[in-house]
């Protein structure tokens, strides 16, 4: 019964989203405040049906009932309690149930902020957020429905793949869909817009913090799917331009570019027309990455072309959307007023540098990642357009985004002063020119590592410069500094924060650089040396697990003789399956790893082994960590909220978390 | 500076830093791109040897020979041709005789190609993708799979 | 009961739309654009001192924004925008009455059309009464294993444990096992055969040299045995030999009667090989003897009414791992995908818990192209 009342709550919030698309947007066209009140409490129910519909199908997971095809092949009675959940999301139709769960759960958070927005606005926003549930939630419902059922259902399920129960893959997906979906509401926030021909700096501030949130989460999705590639595929690698994890980075470059040039609108009622058309381009390329993730395009052209129901259905949607958004824009753009025009030396203007050169660079990405598809589908000839391409072109694209960067955050806005500017930077370029040459002398070649890091040395540096300078611009009395700090806005740090995680991260991916890497053959009783370390392979044992044999190398890590560590690669051979899997053995020596794996085992009894040491290998990932605190200390300056809350509220909420500099 | 010069600092700054983009796209494209081909399309295109490409098809049963320091040859073959690759380096865990593969390098004529890479992932099921597409268009490969045996029982 | 709940999710789905409509838009909170405009202006005003007192900006720069934002404050003001107003009856009762039909329509409309009412859920818990087999078999494989472990020329044990390799689908192991009975028992054409079809599964259904060795072997022993002539035909078929494959079993069709259970495969895959199964003699049973003088179109239906007959002892007992593999078959060759296609999906289910039938169905279904 709890099932089928699942399947019911998803077919009723389909319905529920039909009302919710019309009625509110009727009401909002014909300045009807009755039709537009619709829209927030539709949308908390609609979140509310998709949330029952969502526990309806873990509870099945939880339960292992196999008479859903859903559960039947994606779970097992025997994985452990934490797989059998995250299954729930680990394949096509369950995930498609978390997108439209997130879709809804968005709806409904803006619809409880929906008492400090204008009516038609918030109503116009939750309509257009309900045709995309809609759209989704059919799809879900005619092509890929969870809730199917078999009669006579088996005693066991078909999936104990050990690959799929790890951790990392277990809350990447969520993650990862909070950002994409999470453009969703930027998307209706642009729709509503144009649909209600008022776009201007007050539109920017109200859908400011929602780009904050799903950036925040895209970028937190990206860094651990990037992680987990880098712990399970036992290659060292951490980012491989596959079109998966493109079609993740697309919607971060244009988010990024969206959640600054928001900022110019709002402070300068100025670059409108782009703003609104990157708030439309972000969703519509988390909807690219889902069809090609979703639609099996990328496996093969030719399968997707003779099983094409659900590609065709996304497409279909992809179509819609994207089509119909920028009517809309057309049809709006001619009638918006010219906004604000500024110096080129000004923080708008760094604003527009950093704007183009993020959009270029999802440009770039874009067209890598579909060309080869693109001229296959078109030609037949099979191309792959790999690593270096992209290293190449997102790269030295990337490369102005940093030096500027620092740059950009001292400029004052309407009129900057670029030497004044570069002045306040000095202490930051010495620091990066010394920690530059110091790495340089301290790791040797290649001397290009050494100049990114400097380079990102001086982002992180310059990150915190303008902070810094605010708080001790009164003088170095310790009272007065913590003063002003306390009396700085948060969006100050968080925007510092975010800044220098980027500066982080570039110094992990410069860090590669001195990555050592060495494949050789040990036996038992060997020891080689690895960068500053050695590695001693201590002994080699066989172990016959429940489902595979394996073979277990216990090594001991030492530097000048002393010991630092035990890593513990593996090699599984999984019988049934016949299929071999390494896990690598991971030693974190400060921020640097030790990754050794086992690829293959010879003849004559010895390993072949691979190992990586990979200085600074984590600034990667906390880079990333770092980005999303400093959005979420941004999302909590309450600075600048709108002040209605003082009056005419005949019930006083909580402070609204309103956006961040 | 005027309004109207403002402006076209502005759309000129655009223009310039998409055409840089553009430009690296095209010459990055130029260098970085490698075509696919099986060993049969190899000798039907005349490819001219020395040529940076992606070698796939299914690697020949017993064709496999290890040497001294990782060194590996092994045929690489599609119903119309085959083609000898040399290889150094630890294969991926998924490479096996008889399954595809993709390999990246340099063809050096004469049905000799010298391998950087060797490609396989994670997956049970996964046949690179160029080459399923190309030998199911030869109609060389089912996809794999025991026959159904007589049963004797 | 259950419809009680959808009636209950039904109405509360219907209030969140009713009870804002009843209220008849009596202000709950949202503002109005006057006043966002208004509060805008506030919070610039107040934005601009804070960046001229953090030296963001320069006074003469604040003023110039100040009246900046004065202006947007007036512009954005478009005097034709009425205020949002209650709206009229007519409007109401209208939405109304299309969310009541809509929620109800669609919801119970697209539910009547997906969903299965009255189909309880099925926990595996309320279900096992007993510990499943596979459980059951688990521990036995364990236990062997122990043994053999301890006594590693058991012979008897690696027999009896090879064949639960196989439907475990642990061919290698099976392979292995087969292998030690062979060196401890002595070489029987079975375990050849046995031995090189574990083989030859292991590696995917290609017929590895080992195990071709292996068939040759078990022939030698016993020229006619069926199932090893038959691989050897397939390993003459991978190896692009169709001629040899054509010979060997139009051969091994030759030596035995027409229904014996493995005829129709090798038939098929004949077929495959663009070589009529000439050399088959007539049917020599009874039935099929009368069925193959009738002329065309009986001697379909005749064939249909047995395939039926198939179908329906297969519906009373699904356990028949080889009838179902007929079954999917025979549809397929009469053309019927659409019932290969159910029967495939029914056997599935059927055979669920084991896991070599499923394999073997899997095989079945990419050899006739039906996908699964």
């Amino acid at each position: 019964m709890i099932v089928e009342t699942g399947h019911y709550a998803l077919v009723l919030a389909f319905a529920l989203a039909l009302v919710q698309g019309t009625i509110p947007l009727w009401g909002s066209l014909a300045g009807d405040r009755a039709l537009m009140a619709v829209a927030a409490p539709a949308s908390i129910m609609q979140f509310l049906l998709t949330a029952l519909s969502f526990g309806a199908l873990t509870y099945a997971y939880v339960v292992s009932d196999f008479s859903l095809v859903n559960v039947v092949e994606n779970s097992h009675s025997l994985k452990p309690l934490v797989y059998k959940i995250s299954g729930v999301w680990g394949n096509h139709e369950g995930s498609m149930l978390l997108w439209v769960l997130i879709l809804a759960l968005f709806g409904a958070l803006v619809a409880l902020r929906a008492r400090r927005m204008p009516d038609d606005l918030a109503a116009s926003v939750l309509a257009v957020q309900a045709w995309i549930s809609g759209a989704f939630l059919l799809f879900i419902l005619l092509t890929s429905n969870p809730f199917a059922r078999i009669a006579t259902p088996p005693m066991e399920g078909r999936d104990l793949n050990p690959i799929l129960q790890d951790p990392g893959l277990a809350i990447h997906p969520p993650l990862l869909y909070l950002g994409y979906v999470g453009f969703s509401i930027t998307f209706s926030f642009a729709a509503a817009a144009l649909i209600n021909g008022r776009i201007d700096a007050q539109w920017a501030r109200w859908v400011r913090p929602w780009t904050l949130i799903a950036w925040m989460f895209l970028t937190i999705g990206i860094a651990m799917g990037s992680y987990w590639a880098y712990y399970t595929l036992g290659w060292g690698g951490f980012w491989f331009w596959d079109p998966v994890e493109n079609a993740s980075l697309m919607p971060w470059l244009a988010g990024t570019a969206l959640l600054h040039s928001a900022l110019v609108m709002e402070k300068r009622d100025a670059l409108k027309v782009w703003t609104i058309f990157l708030a439309i381009l972000a969703f519509s390329l988390s909807l690219l990455g889902t069809f090609l993730v979703r639609s099996g395009v990328l496996t093969s052209v030719h399968s997707f072309a003779s099983d094409p129901r659900r590609g065709v259905f996304i497409l279909a949607i992809l179509v819609f959307f994207i089509g119909g958004s920028l009517a809309l824009f057309a049809l709006r753009a001619s009638t918006l007023k010219q906004g604000g025009i500024f110096a080129p030396v000004s923080r708008e203007g760094a604003l527009v540098l950093n704007n183009l050169l993020l959009t270029s660079s999802c440009a770039t990405v874009f067209i890598g990642t579909l060309y080869p598809l693109a001229l296959e589908a078109l030609t037949d000839a099979k191309i792959s357009v790999g690593p270096p391409f992209f290293n190449f072109t997102v790269g030295l694209l990337f490369l102005p985004i940093f030096l500027f960067m620092p740059l950009g955050q001292m400029l004052a806005w309407k009129r900057g002063r670029l030497l004044g500017a570069a002045q306040r930077l000095t202490f930051a370029v010495a620091i990066a020119l010394v920690a530059g040459l110091f790495l340089a002398a301290a790791n040797g070649e290649p001397a290009g590592a050494a100049a990114l890091a400097g380079l990102a040395m001086f982002v992180i540096v310059g990150a915190f410069v303008d902070v810094a300078g605010r708080v001790t611009g009164g003088g170095f009395s310790l009272a007065l500094m913590a003063r002003r700090a306390a009396g700085l806005p948060l969006s100050a740090y968080g925007t510092a924060l975010a800044h220098a995680g980027m500066g982080l991260t570039l110094f992990g991916i410069a860090a590669t650089g001195w990555g050592v890497e060495r494949v050789i053959s040990m036996r038992a009783g060997d020891t080689a040396a690895l960068g500053p370390f050695t590695v001693t392979l201590d002994d080699l044992s066989q172990r016959q697990g429940p489902n595979y044999r394996e073979t277990v190398g216990a090594m001991t890590l030492r530097s000048d003789g002393v010991e630092i560590g035990r890593v513990n690669p593996s090699r599984k051979f999984y019988t049934s399956r016949q299929m071999t899997t390494t896990d690598a053995g991971l030693k974190t020596i400060s921020l640097g790893q030790v990754h050794i794996v086992m690829p293959e085992q010879n003849p004559d009894g010895s390993v072949d082994v691979r190992m990586y040491w990979k200085p600074y290998v984590a600034l990667i990932w906390l880079g990333a960590l770092l980005m999303f605190l400093g959005g979420g200390v941004s999302l909590a300056d309450r600075r600048l909220r709108i002040g209605v809350a003082k009056r005419a509220q005949p019930r006083v909420r909580g402070p609204a978390p309103l956006p961040a500099e | 500076m005027t309004r109207k010069q403002r402006r076209l600092t502005l759309i000129l700054s655009a223009l310039a830093v998409i055409g840089v983009a553009l430009g690296l796209v095209l010459y990055a494209m130029r260098d970085n791109i490698v075509f696919f081909y099986t060993p049969g399309e190899i000798v039907a295109k005349d490819v001219k040897p020395g040529t940076r490409l992606r070698l796939g098809g299914l690697v020949k049963e017993g064709s496999v020979e290890k040497g001294a320091d990782r060194s590996v040859l092994f045929t690489v073959a599609d119903a119309q041709s085959e083609m000898r690759v040399r290889y150094s380096g630890v294969l991926p865990d998924l490479f096996r005789e008889g399954q595809g593969v993709v390999a990246e390098g340099v063809f050096e004529g004469a049905k000799a190609f010298r391998a950087d890479t060797v490609l396989a992932k994670h997956d049970e099921t996964y046949m690179p993708r160029e080459v399923a597409d190309s030998l199911k268009k030869q109609g060389h490969w089912q996809p794999g799979g025991p026959p159904a045996a007589p049963a004797a029982k | 009961m259950i419809w009680l709940v959808f009636a209950f999710l039904t109405a509360a789905a219907a209030m969140s739309v009713l009870a804002p409509l009843a209220r008849a838009g009596r202000r709950t909170g949202g503002l109005s654009r006057r006043d966002a405009d208004l509060d805008f202006y506030n919070a610039e005003l107040a934005g601009i001192a804070r960046d001229l007192e953090r030296n963001l900006i320069s006074p003469a720069d604040a003023e110039s924004a100040k009246a900046e934002a004065a202006r947007r404050l007036i512009g954005g003001a478009d005097p034709q925008a009425k205020a949002p107003e209650a709206g009229s009856r007519v409007a109401r009762s209208v939405a109304a009455l299309a969310s009541i039909v809509v929620l109800g329509a669609v919801g119970l409309g697209l539910y009547g059309y997906l969903g299965q009412p009255a189909f309880p859920d099925q926990p595996l818990m309320a279900r096992k009464t007993a510990p499943p087999d596979r459980m059951d078999m688990m521990a036995a494989v364990a236990k062997i294993e122990a043994h053999l472990e301890r006594n590693p020329d058991d012979g008897q044990g690696r027999d009896i444990i090879a064949p639960v390799y196989m439907r475990l689908g642990r061919y290698t192991d099976a392979a292995d096992a087969w292998g030690h009975a062979i060196r401890i028992l002595g070489s029987t054409p079975q375990r050849e055969t046995w031995r090189g079809e574990a083989l030859t599964m292991a590696a995917q259904g290609k017929v590895t040299p080992d195990a071709l060795a292996a068939f040759q072997r078990a022939l030698a022993l016993e020229p006619s045995a069926p199932q090893a002539r038959f691989y050897v035909g397939l390993a003459a078929e991978q190896d692009a030999d169709a001629p040899r494959a054509i010979d060997v079993w139009s051969k091994l069709l030759a030596d035995y009667p027409p229904d014996a259970p493995w005829a129709e495969m090798v038939r098929q895959r004949l077929t495959a090989l663009g070589a009529a199964p000439a050399a088959q003699p007539g049917p020599a049973s009874p039935a099929g003897e009368a069925i193959a003088a009738m002329p065309g179109a009986e001697r379909d239906a005749a064939i249909r009414a047995m395939v039926d007959g198939l179908a329906a002892r297969l519906a009373q007992n699904g356990g028949d791992e080889e009838g179902w593999l007929r079954l999917v078959r025979a549809y397929s060759v009469l053309k019927e995908p659409a019932k290969a296609q159910a029967a495939l999906a029914d056997a599935r289910r059927e055979l669920a818990q084991t896991p070599a039938a499923l394999d073997r169905l899997d095989a079945l279904a990419r050899e006739l192209g039906l996908g699964s």
